[in-house]
Formats: C-alpha cells, sequence, structure tokens
C-alpha cells in the first residue's frame, strides 16, 4: 500500500513542483499524441464516413478488417513504422527515425484502424435520412457529407478521445522508433519502462498519476466541447 | 392545361430486381396541386424520390421545365435547389428550429440578416413563430413536421413534393399544412403529394393521379376530383 501511497504523492510533488523534466515529458507526450491523432483522424474521418454511407462489395469485409486492427499491437506498429524509417528501409531518406516525428507517425498507424472503425460505426448507426433530408435541402454531395458528420458529431469526437487514449498510453512503438532519449523522445510510457526497469517504482507510479491527470484534462476538453455543440 | 413542370417518359426504377415504377408517360403541370394515390408498395414514395432527384431512374427520362435532367453530375444539385422534399416522418438536425429551417438558405449563401427575416417568415407561416430557439429534436411529432414544412418553404421552391404530408398530424397541424398548400397553390408553386388521407388530400387536389403496382392506373390523370 504504501508503494501506491508513494507513488501517489511523489505524482502530486511532481505536479505542485513544476517539475520541469516531468512537464517536458508530459509537453512532448500531449504533442506527439495529439499531432498523431490529428493526423490519423484526417484519413480516418472521411474514410470512415466513405465505408459507413456508401453501400459496395466488400464493405461487411472491409469493417471486419478493421475491426481486427483494433487488436493491433504497439510493438508490431513499431516494427513496421521502425522497418520503413530505418536507414536501410524504403523511407530511411527522410532520417526522423528517433525524432518526435517518427513516434508521431508510429502513433498515427496506431490510432487510425481505431478512429476509422469507431467512425464507421458511429455512421452506420445515424438515421440513414440524414443525408437525404440535406440533398433535398441543396446540399452538394460533399456538404451532405458534411452534415452526416455534424450529425454524428459527439460519437466522432469520442472515436477521437478513444484514438488519444490508445496512442498517450503505449509504449512499444514509441520506445522502438523514438529510442526514449532523454529531453528528446522521453513520453510519460518510455520514462514509466525506464523507470520501472531501473527500480524506481515510485518514480514509475508518480508518472503514470501525471500521465493520467494529462489524459484527464483532455477528455475533460473534449467533454466541454460537446456540451457547448449540444 | 398549364405547361408541365415534370415530364417523365419511360421512367423504370427496381430494386433487388423488383419493378418499384414503371411510368411511361406523366406529366405533372406547372403551379397545380398534384395528389398521387394508390396502395402500399404502389411506388408512390419512389416516384417523389425520383422527381426530388434523390434517386436516379434506372431507365428513362426526366425533364424538369422542358430540360432534360442528367441522372448524376455537379449540375444536379443546381436543379435540386428548384425542388425540395419534406419526407413523411422528416428528419430534422440535432440543432434549434432556426438553424433547421435556415439550413437551405446557409447553403444557398444568404446572409444572415436575410435569413432570419425568411425563418421568421416561414415559422410564422405554419404557426410556430416563437419556435425558432427551441431544440428541435424536443418537438412533438407535428410540431415537427410543421418545422420541415417551413424548413421547405423558406426556399420558396418551384415544386413541393410532399410525402403523406397528413399522416401522424394532430388536427391543428393538418390545417395548417392544408391552409399553407392552398396560399402555395395561389403563388403558382407546383405540388406533388403523395397521401393515404383521402377525405383532406382531395380537399386541396387540383388532380389526382392512381398508381397501382408501379404503374399508372387506367384512370391515372383524371381531372381534380375536388
Amino acid at each position: 500500500m504504501d508503494f501506491f501511497l508513494g507513488g501517489l504523492t511523489r505524482g502530486l510533488g511532481l505536479l505542485i513542483n513544476l517539475d520541469p523534466e516531468v512537464y517536458g515529458i508530459a509537453w512532448l507526450s500531449l504533442r506527439v499524441s495529439l499531432s498523431a491523432v490529428i493526423l490519423a483522424a484526417l484519413a480516418a474521418v472521411p474514410l470512415g464516413l466513405v465505408i459507413g454511407q456508401k453501400e459496395f462489395l466488400g464493405k461487411r469485409f472491409l469493417v471486419v478488417v478493421f475491426n481486427t486492427l483494433l487488436a493491433l499491437p504497439t510493438v508490431v506498429v513499431g516494427l513496421v513504422v521502425y522497418g520503413l524509417l530505418s536507414y536501410h528501409g524504403p523511407l530511411g531518406g527522410m532520417g526522423i527515425l528517433y525524432t518526435p516525428w517518427a513516434m508521431v507517425a508510429a502513433q498515427a498507424v496506431l490510432a487510425f484502424p481505431l478512429i476509422t472503425a469507431l467512425v464507421i460505426a458511429a455512421v452506420i448507426t445515424l438515421d440513414n435520412r440524414v443525408g437525404p433530408t440535406a440533398l433535398t435541402l441543396g446540399a452538394t454531395p460533399m456538404q451532405a457529407a458534411w452534415a452526416v458528420l455534424k450529425e454524428a458529431r459527439f460519437a466522432v469526437l469520442a472515436a477521437l478521445a478513444a484514438g488519444f487514449g490508445r496512442v498517450i498510453t503505449e509504449v512499444g512503438a514509441a520506445i522502438m522508433v523514438g529510442g526514449n532519449i532523454r529531453h528528446y523522445t522521453r513520453t510519460f510510457t518510455t520514462a514509466i519502462a525506464l523507470e520501472t526497469s531501473k527500480g524506481e517504482f515510485a518514480q514509475g507510479m508518480a508518472l503514470g498519476f501525471f500521465l493520467l491527470v494529462v489524459a484527464l484534462a483532455v477528455n475533460l476538453a473534449s467533454h466541454q466541447l460537446q456540451a457547448r455543440w449540444k | 392545361m398549364s405547361q408541365a413542370l415534370f415530364s417523365l417518359r419511360g421512367v423504370v426504377k427496381r430494386f433487388d430486381q423488383r419493378e418499384a415504377l414503371n411510368l411511361e408517360r406523366l406529366d405533372l403541370e406547372a403551379g397545380v396541386i398534384t395528389v398521387v394515390e394508390g396502395p402500399n408498395g404502389a411506388g408512390k414514395t419512389t416516384l417523389l424520390s425520383i422527381l426530388a432527384l434523390i434517386t436516379p431512374p434506372d431507365q428513362g427520362r426526366l425533364f424538369f421545365d422542358g430540360q432534360d435532367l442528367p441522372n448524376s453530375g455537379s449540375q444536379l444539385t443546381a436543379w435540386r435547389r428548384q425542388i425540395t422534399l419534406v419526407a413523411q416522418q422528416a428528419y430534422l438536425f440535432d440543432t434549434s428550429v432556426e438553424k433547421n429551417v435556415a439550413y437551405g438558405l446557409r447553403l444557398r449563401g444568404l446572409e444572415r440578416a436575410q435569413r432570419e427575416d425568411r425563418v421568421g417568415e416561414a415559422l410564422a407561416q405554419v404557426g410556430l413563430a416563437e419556435f425558432g430557439p427551441r431544440r428541435a429534436k424536443r418537438l412533438s411529432g407535428g410540431e415537427m413536421q410543421r418545422v420541415a414544412l417551413a424548413r421547405a418553404l423558406v426556399l420558396r421552391p418551384r415544386a413541393l413534393l410532399l410525402d403523406e404530408p397528413f399522416a401522424n398530424l394532430d388536427p391543428a397541424s393538418a390545417l395548417v399544412f392544408e391552409r399553407v398548400l392552398g396560399e402555395l397553390s395561389g403563388q403558382g408553386c407546383t405540388v406533388v403529394l403523395v397521401s393515404h388521407a383521402l377525405e383532406q388530400a382531395h380537399r386541396v387536389a387540383q388532380r389526382v393521379v392512381y398508381l397501382r403496382g408501379g404503374r399508372l392506373a387506367p384512370d391515372a390523370g383524371q381531372g381534380p376530383s375536388a
């Protein structure tokens, strides 16, 4: 019990004392994860919208594929992105391995199927009169798609929040492509893994507590946004 | 007889190999209230959907104001903006009544002041002048249908298509619909309505068209019955 209480107390201490290293880790974690979610959403939301709205051959199979990809292990994503970005890999010329950009790329790959699957589910369960109603009122197909997205806004926002939750808590891909370099690519999860391996359990707990506070703040912001849209 | 606003020639629509509509020739005159009657599955809603340019026919041609309309493409939206459909159970967007009614005007790029004036007029026309700020999803069924009618009227369409406008309406809302249809007729708007409420429909009808099994019944196109 002391172990948990000690971790909690140290976590609060880090939060209150504005520990620069921990705040640096928090800032990087937020930047990387939010960038990854935005990047993934740019592709996943329109794709989910199209798959959810249109009827085509192989739609069910595609939905099953995206649902399966929800179980994508983070280390496998890390391995693939590492292979792509490593010196001998097809994208090695970009020179972004062991940088925050590599972590953004890996986390975007992780978030993409999750956001896509949840947007598909949101659109499929939405009232199918939305698009035709917009069209009868003079919307272009693009404007009708936007109307569908607006009607599904709460579920879409929840999908983005779930994507954020998935990537800010993952460790496998971040370590593999980021390298856990102090003051550069060290995030909450990689720092927790490091502290635990050093036997610094309380410090790991403290960082874990801080991570939860950050996740809570982001979700509260998302909740506020939903309340404003009501 | 006035010129036809809609002309259908050899229009066929199938769903899963089943023929829902097969109209060799049908003209719907401009400025006339036409009531489409027929049993369930007669193809009435399919006809409205084709006239609203939402469902393209599998075969045949549709003329609007003498123009041969395409089945798809960017020009379709411009044509669609002259026609408005109010569905049997109209969908209202999850926002306020006034934003629902203003939706089509925003798409047409009207300025805010103009939009507000026209939304106010349309809501007053259907007896919901005070309902603007209310949340659309919290209205009764009859109020929702009236908002949907206001949302169509505000666009001042050349053709208004109504699918079962009297279904599930309270008497007060039904009277509003009847009054508005009479006003529209006077303004030269072409109205096509599908209805099972024969008594109410015949009160406003200037022409009645009968559909059976997706085809015009022998007595189709007979003149006004009321």
